[in-house]
Order: C-alpha cells, then structure tokens, then sequence
C-alpha cells in the first residue's frame, strides 16, 4: 500500500464523515427503529384526519433525523369509537410492540379506560388530542394517572368564553345553543349558556343534536321558533353541515358563533361562503411569533390545504410533544421518564422552537446541551398543569375564499381575566 | 413473551367476561328462542349497577354507596334483572322479530338515558369506576389481571356450569318444549308465558354479570360501552359459535372477539404504509366478510345444538330456528 | 306545531319508500335484512356519479328545474341508480343470501345481513370517502305557507313527497291489478302452495329484490337531495326503516307507508314534549307503543 493510497482513503472518509453531518443524522435514523403507538378512529369520518396529522409529525421528525438518532415508525390501530376495540388496540401496542408511548384516543370514553387498565399499569405515556371529559383532571388531582397523562385539548371553557364575549362583541341579545351531544358537545354547551347568561343575553334555547340522525329538521325548527338573533354552534362537520343548511332554508340568521370544531373546509364548501358572512369562529391559538405559522405553512404543503378541521392542531400538538418528551428522555427511555421529561419541552423559560422539522431538530440540539425548550405548537404555547390539562391564548376567525382569516387575538392573560370574570 | 403471555390473559379476560354474556344470550336465544334485540342494555344496566353500587360517593350524580364488591357485582345483576323483569312483562309475548326491534328500542333508549341523564349517570362523559377489588394485594400490574381474569374465568365456569345443570333439569326440557311447540305445552298444564319471563330475567341478570365485570375491568364505563355494536358482537359471538349449544357459545366468544381484534393487529403490522389510515375501513371490510363467511360455510354454528332425545324412536329432525 | 307536522310528513315519506321495499323482502324471504339501508347508500351514491357523468356530457341537463335543487342529470342519474341498486341487490342476493337461505336458518340469514351491511357501508367509505357529499350545494330556500301559525315548507321536500306518492300509487296497480302481482303476494303467503301453481319461486325472488333495490334507490336520492350523502345513511337510516316496518306490521305495503308517515311525524312532534338528547328512541317508543296495543303492527297479520 503507497502513499497515496492512504491520503486517498483519508480524503474518501472525511467526505463520507462531512457527508454524514451534512445529512443531519438522517442516515444513522436508517440504523434503528423506535415504535410508538397510536390509537385512533381512523374509520370515522372526523377520526381520519387526526390520524393523518399524527403521522405527519412522524414523517416531519424522521426527516429531521428522529428522535435519538432513530427512526419512529407509528403502529395506528383503529378504536371503531367502541371502547373495548381500542382498548385491546392499545393493550397489543403495549404488550406486543412495547411501545412507551401510545397517542389517543379521540373519545373520553376510550382514552380513559385506556388510561385506567393499559398505559398506567403499565407505565406508559399517553397523549390524547382530543378527549375532553372533566374526568381526566379529576383522576389526575387522585394521583391515578402517575402522570402519564397528556392531553393537547384546552379545556373548552376558553372557547366557551370567548363565544359568549363574540355575542357580546357583535351585540346579540339572544342566542340558541346548539351542540353536539357528546362528552365535549354537552360541556361546552353547558358553559357557553352559563357564560351567555352571564353577559346578559338571552339565551332561547340550548339544544342537543345527536350523532347520526338522519334529520334535524326537528331541532333546527325548535331553534328557529325562538327567534333567536344568532346561533352558537358547537358541532362537528358532518352534523354541522345538515343543520346548518336546514337552519338557512328555514330562514334562521346568518349570524353564527363557531367552536373551532366548525372550522373546517368541508363545511365551509358544503355550506357555502355566501351564507358565512357573518359567522364568527373561536379557536385556541399560537401565541404571537413569527415562528408559529411554521406548522400552518408546511401542512398546507403536505395536504393542500389549511388545517382545518376538528382536532387536527391538538393531535399534531400531541404527537410533537410526545416526540420532543422521547428526545428530551434520552436514549431506551421509559414511559414514566417520557412523561417526566414533557416538562422539559413545555418550559415557558426555555428556548422556544417552532412545530416543524427544523424546530424539533432545533430542540434536539438543545435537549443535547442539557437545556430546555418551549414548544409553541399549533394550538399555542402548550402548556400542561399539574393534572396534565393545557391553557392557551383566543382567535376569533372568520371563513375567507381559501380557508380563515383571523380577526382578532385574544393572550393568554386576557383569557385567564374572561373565565375569571365569566365564573 | 411476557409481553405475549400478558397480552393473553387480557385478551382473554375481555373474551371470557364476552362469553358470559354470550351465554346469557344462548338461554334466552338458544334454549327459549327469545329474540333479545337489546343485550346491550342488561349489560350496560350490570355495569352501571355495579359502578353506582360499589364507587366512592361522586359530586355530580348518583354513585357511592360504596358495596363491598360481590354485594356490588350482585346489585348490578339484579338491577339488570329487574330491568328484563319490566321489559319482559311488556314485550314476550311479541313475535319473534317484533320482539326483536321492540327490545333494540329499549335498548337505544337505555343509551340515551344514559347519555342525557347526567344526575343518574354522569352523562356522556362517562361514569368513573372504583378501585379494583383487591388491587391493594396484587398492585397494579400483570399480576392483578392475572388475578382479575382468574376471577372472571372462576365465574365464566361457574356460569357455564349453572347453565349447563339448568338446561338438563326438568326446567331445561319445559323450555325447550316451549320453544318448540308452546300449545303442547300449555296443554299439559305449563304456562309458557311465566316460564319464558323466568328465563329471559335469569338470561339478563347473567348478561348483567359480564356488564358488572367489564366496568370494573376498566374502572369506567360510558354511553359509548353501550351502544348497539355490543348486541350485535354478542349475537355474532352465539350464532357463529352454535346457538343452543353453551360450548359453542363461549368458543364462539373467543373466536369472533379474536377475529375482531386480530384482524386490526394484522392490518397494522402487514399493511402498507400508504394504505395505514385506511385500515379502519379495511378492519370492518374482513370482520364482515369474515362473519359471512363462517354463516356460509357452517349456518347452523360451529358447535350446533346437540339434541336429547327424551323419548327413542322418530329421527330427530334439525330444528328450523324462528317463527 | 303544524310545523312539526307537516315536518314529519315530509321527513316521512322518505322512510316510506325505505320501509316498502323492507317489508317486502322480509316478507318474502322471512329475515330481517339489516343490510337494507345500505341499498339507500348504494342509489344515493350511484346517483351521484352518473348525476356528474350526465352533466359532464351534456352541461344543460346540469340546470335546475324550477324552484327545486333537482336536475334533469339527476333526474337521468336517479334512474340509472335504480337500475344499478337493483342489480346490487341481486348480486348481493346470489353472492351471500342464496347461499345462506340454502342451508341456514333464519338468524343466519340476519347475521349475514349484518355482515353484508358493514362491508357495503366500509367499502363506500374506500371509494368516495368518509365526509359528506350533495347533489347540489345551491340551499333552496324554505317558502313561507303561512305566518300564523308558522309553516315554511321546501320545494324539494314537497317534490319528493309528491313523487313518492306516485311511487306508492304505481306500486299499488302492480300488486292489485297485474299477475305479476298476484304472484308476488301468493308466494309471500305461501310459497309451497304458489309454487305448486306454477309460480317461478326463483324469479319472484330476485323480483322482490329488484323492486325493493329500486325503491330503496329512489329513497337513497330523495335523502341526499333534501339531507345530505356520507357512507352512514345506511346506519343512520336503518333503524327508522325497520321502524316504520314494524309499525306498519311486516308484510303491509300500505302498513310500511304509513309507519314512514308515523315515525317522521312522531320523530318530529315528540321534540315538542322530550328535550333533544333523546330523539334517537322516539320511534322506538312508538314501536313499543303500537305493538302494546297491537301486537303484529297496524297491518300485519298473525303468522304462525
């Protein structure tokens, strides 16, 4: 072996190394493999797309290099909303995949059995979206949750302040209430009527509108004999749109306050934007830094469209958490060590990153430092209390031409005066 | 392999509290031939029952009378058989189908009952359960759903067991003599009616059982545990198993809860990235199909009904099941 | 109040058409067929590809016929999907029900309803997708038929009522006035006695489950014009369907169109006394409530 060969070995591994950092760790992710688990209803029409933005962080923090120089591969198992199904889901993702991490579920109804017989006994970590039953926080107060438990769902009493303050804002004097009749429909309905009352408007009637009836024509003529001048309505699409529609052909008011669960592009076309004019929508949001629109801007070139619809900020919050918490736990991490290292990521005094591929490759770097970071996500500055509940600042939105625009914000302070106020 | 192992006892614990309602069902079904419709609300009446009997007290609706545990499970029991008591007295005597839809009904109304009346339980949200019996001794872990299902399987045998007594008994032949020809029966003196009304309380309070375990299993139970999906698992589970056999019953149990939950286990380890989100889909396309098939390929179960002759001579013909 | 009447009228005459074409097959095949409500989805859904297909060849068909949100493509397109839903129901027949009435009892044949239903419903969702759909995303506006008492009606409703009437009406010539009929009703009477009067059993039944795919069809589009598409009209239909059967007692054509009317008014007035969450088992309380007092529905016959 001459000289040379060996000055051109030496040439060939450093271009292999330069090549190597240049690739920001991406080949060493191809090495290993990290589960997480998912349990979510993908065959439901709502359900679907939560899924899909969950996998989508995968897929943004794979390109960054992984967490702990692995690949995460996702296992998504389908809930079919029955509790018993997604239960066993997450029991075999436990027991089988051995994942430490499990996101879901949708419902409260699954999430918490979820929760009392597969991720605590089994010290697992578990990040749902969406479920929103005051039952969580109840449990988490008892200790029952060993901290484990993660939800990305501000409690909706800040969305049901805000609505009360839309009516106030655009000087309703009465509203109907309509909402979904579930968990989270019956919640909010109930707190908006209260906050409604308390601002001094009417409110004519609050109404339960039930998953997969095949008419509200009979709802909707109740809450048009009130008269009301404008109508709250917390419902999901599919219902939404039914309702909605009848309500105009009966000739009820176009002025409609919207839970965010509305704010969506499906309702917006099925409705149409000529009967949305002055419909006002309500949304927990990011806080604001430019860094924010991050997580908007790449959705948007991945699905060709705004992200909007019920749930998918929360579970792309949910997913990005429980990422940054795996990276921030280091190497082979536990489900506990996972759940005691969300702290680091939500830290209101730490480097604050963006909900992309950049920011998480940005906290990575210093997660490594030792320091923490602020994750500012796509419903705002996440930030869990004690019982594992999120806080967040206000939108109110409106429908335009290519999604919403938003028209006025509403910190976290402000918020925190208007639940204080409305109580 | 523990990771296997503790898979399987919860799986199996799910299967076997399935199976007691599935045999509940096949009394009421396989051994009386009464179209119950609504299982699903015995079910939810044991489960809520024993959550409202046995829980801590609850701020916000009914709850807390704090039972020790078999007093509990027992309440939830009688309240379902208390339920199947009112039901039964209004619609058994309803032919078969009309039976059917009118118990579904009852059994939709449960669920919004449940659903609506937040003061009696909680409403959508859902239902907190208690401390699982004995979770002090056996802590948190595998070794308490060892126990749990050690205790669901102690009671599965029991009922088993129970059933299999009764239906030899001479109880056991007045029904099936109900069943198969009710104006012989009433001339001999029986009244089919009081007779059917017995059997369909006892079916219930036996459904009410597996309703009792199953939300204490999971500490919570909500309107979404009692939705028509359950009657229609617990149908499924008898008829592919072999209605009017209690073997086939409880292997039916297994095999279609088995079914249900493996198929998505296979999906989401087989199928292909792109194809993922749509595995729900997917899931209900093979469990349906599977079900179809089985009633294809065996219509009569995969454990028929074995039949006992009482009296030698005539051939036994298969029985035509309905009207 | 009025209001809600003329609502449940309207609301009604959709599961009337359901119901028909369900009482028929139930009557004639002895099984409770769960999966009947998904030939619904099978007519809205076909509706709506041939609706873009016609007005994609001939762009004028996609105008509006007066004051109703209906076009002549879909006019053309509803056609068709009676044709197809029929067809569906017949292959669904061969592929599943046949096989299954061959050696099964009863019970089978509704399990594999059950079974049969979940994979139509699932397959749906595969294909066009799990959100909602229209025909038309123009909202036609409610007409004002009086102030007081208040009473607003929609064009497309009072269409579609107008049409299932004719729909009952022609039915009712077939069944009373051609042989056809009278072989239809002799082999749901009696299938052993019409057979021996050389009736085709095979060929009724597949006519049984072409009338009740065309009129489910015709059901599956009149929904989606005045509600709205998604794969769940099958789940969500299902029920007041087999409502509306029983109510009219298994086997009355007349019976089913009236238990429609029954459980769309009911449905409708009952929200003025129950508060909304419980709206889901008002028709069964009907159910319960006529079959109290008359145990086999208004028109049904005992059977032994």
């Amino acid at each position: 072996m001459t000289d040379q060969t060996f000055r051109r070995a030496g040439r060939l591994s450093l271009a292999l190394a330069l090549a190597t950092t240049a690739l920001t760790g991406a080949a060493f992710a191809q090495d290993c493999t990290t589960k997480i688990g998912a349990v979510l209803p993908t065959s439901v029409d709502w359900g679907k797309p939560i899924a899909e933005t969950a996998q989508f962080v995968v897929d943004q923090v794979n390109e960054a290099g992984g967490v702990q120089g692995c690949k995460i591969e996702m296992v998504l198992r389908d809930t079919q909303v029955d509790p018993k199904v997604g239960v066993d889901a997450a029991k075999a993702l436990v027991d089988l995949d051995g994942v430490q991490v499990l996101i879901g579920a949708v419902s409260s109804g699954v999430s918490m059995p979820i929760l009392t017989s597969v991720t605590v006994p089994a010290g697992v970590a578990q990040f749902s979206c969406c479920s929103s039953s005051g039952a969580f926080t109840t449990l988490a107060k008892e200790g029952k949750t060993n901290g484990l438990w993660f939800r990305t769902f501000a409690t909706s009493n800040v969305q049901a302040v805000v609505g009360a303050k839309v009516a106030v804002d655009q000087g309703y004097k009465s509203v109907a209430v309509l909402y979904k009749n579930d968990d989270w429909g019956q919640d909010i309905g109930k707190l908006v009527a209260e906050h409604l009352a308390a601002q001094g408007v009417t409110v004519t009637a609050t109404i339960a509108i039930n998953d997969g009836q095949p008419s509200y024509r009979a709802e909707v003529t109740e809450a048009v004999a009130g008269q009301p001048e404008a109508i709250y309505l917390a419902l999901y699409p599919t219902e939404g749109i039914s309702v909605v529609r009848e309500w105009l052909s009966l000739g009820g008011t176009q002025n409609m306050i919207l839970a965010n669960s509305l704010k969506s592009d499906e309702f917006r076309d099925a409705v149409g934007l000529q009967y949305l004019g002055s419909a006002h929508g309500t949304d927990t949001s990011s806080p604001r830094v430019e860094s924010a629109d991050a997580f908007v801007a790449r959705y948007k070139e991945r699905f060709n469209s705004e992200p909007n619809g019920p749930g998918l900020s929360n579970s792309y919050d949910a997913t990005m958490v429980a990422l940054l918490a795996m990276e921030a736990a280091g190497k082979d991490a536990k489900g506990a060590d996972i759940a005691a290292a969300v702290a680091r990521v939500t830290d209101p005094a730490g480097t604050p990153v963006t909900a992309d591929a950049a920011g998480f490759a940005a906290a990575r770097d210093v997660l490594a430092g030792g320091g923490s970071v602020l994750y500012q996500g796509a419903t705002g500055n996440v930030r869990f209390d004690a019982n594992g509940d999120v806080s967040a600042p206000a939108v109110i939105w409106s429908f335009t031409e290519s999604g919403t625009k938003e028209d006025s914000y509403i910190t976290l302070e402000e918020v925190d005066a208007l639940t204080g106020a409305g109580n | 392999m523990i990771g296997l192992l503790s898979y399987a006892v919860f799986f199996s614990t799910v299967a076997s509290i399935l199976a007691i309602a599935v045999l509940g069902l096949n009394l009421q079904w396989g051994f009386t031939g009464l179209f119950n419709g609504g299982v699903v609300a015995f079910f939810g009446a044991g489960a809520y029952g024993t959550l409202i009997l046995g829980g801590t007290p609850q701020a916000d609706h009914l709850g807390g009378f704090g039972l020790i545990y078999p007093l509990a499970l027992a309440g939830g029991a009688v309240a379902a058989g208390l339920l199947a008591w009112v039901v039964g007295v209004l619609t058994l005597r309803l032919r078969q189908d009309y039976l059917a839809i009118a118990t579904f009904g009852i059994a939709v109304t449960f669920e919004n009952v449940m659903r609506n009346a937040e003061a009696l339980s909680g409403g959508a949200k859902g239902f907190r359960g208690f401390e699982r019996p004995l979770r002090g001794l056996f802590g948190d872990g595998f070794a308490y759903n060892l126990f749990f299902f050690c205790l669901v399987l102690l009671l599965l045998v029991a009922v088993y067991l129970f059933l299999e007594r009764l239906v030899r008994s001479p109880f056991g032949r007045l029904l099936r003599a109900i069943r198969e020809d009710e104006d012989a029966a009433r001339s001999l003196g029986k009244a089919p009616a009081r007779v059917r009304l017995v059997s369909f309380i006892t079916g219930s309070a036996i459904i009410g059982i597996a309703g009792g375990l199953y939300a204490t299993f999971y500490a919570f139970v909500s309107p979404q545990d009692v939705l028509p999906t359950l009657t229609f698992q617990i149908w499924a589970m008898l008829i592919v198993g072999g209605a009017g056999n209690n073997r086939g019953a409880v292997f039916g149990a297994f095999l279609i809860w088995g079914a249900w939950t493996a198929s998505g286990w296979a999906l989401s380890r087989f199928a292909p990235v792109e194809a993922q989100l749509y595995t729900g889909s997917i899931q209900y396309i093979l469990i349906g199909s599977i079900i179809v098939a089985m009633l294809l390929w065996r219509p009569q179960g995969l454990l028929p009904e074995r039949l006992v002759l009482s009296q030698s001579g005539q051939p036994v013909k298969p029985r035509q099941q309905g009207a | 109040m009025i209001q809600n009447l003329a609502d449940g009228i309207l609301v009604g005459s959709v599961l009337s058409l359901g119901a028909i074409g369900l009482t028929l097959v139930m009557h004639m095949l002895r099984f409770a067929n769960f999966s009947h409500a998904e030939l619904l989805s099978i007519g809205a859904y076909a509706a709506l590809v041939f609706d873009g297909v016609f007005a994609a060849i001939l762009p004028p068909l996609a105008d509006r016929i007066g004051p109703l949100s209906m076009t002549w493509a879909l006019v053309l397109a509803l056609v068709v999907a009676v044709a197809v839903t029929g067809a569906s129901a017949l292959v669904i027949d061969r592929l599943v029900f046949r096989r299954v009435r061959a050696k099964g009892s009863e019970l089978s044949m509704v399990f594999a309803s059950f079974g049969v239903a979940m994979i139509v419903r699932n397959v749906t969702g595969l294909v066009f997708g799990l959100g909602t759909q229209l025909y038309s995303k123009d909202i036609v506006f409610a007409v004002v038929v009086s102030r007081d008492p208040m009473l607003l009606i929609k064009p497309d409703q009072v269409f579609v009522l107008v049409a299932t009437l004719l729909v009952m009406v022609a039915l009712h010539l077939v069944l009373s006035r051609t042989t056809l009929g009278f072989a239809l009703r002799a082999v749901a009477e009696n299938p052993v006695l019409a057979q021996v009067n050389g009736v085709n059993l095979a060929r009724m039944i597949a006519l049984v489950w072409v009338v009740g795919g065309g009129l489910a069809a015709i059901a599956g589009v009149f929904y989606g014009l005045t509600n709205q598409i998604s794969p769940m009209i099958g789940r969500d239909l299902v029920l007041p369907v087999f409502a509306a059967t029983i109510v009219g007692g298994i086997g009355s054509v007349y019976g089913a169109a009236l238990g429609g009317f029954i459980v769309g008014i009911a449905a409708n007035v009952a929200l003025a006394v129950l508060p909304s969450g419980y709206s889901p088992s008002v028709p069964f309380l009907i159910i319960l409530a006529v079959l109290l007092v008359r145990p086999n529905g208004l028109f049904g016959e005992a059977r032994a």
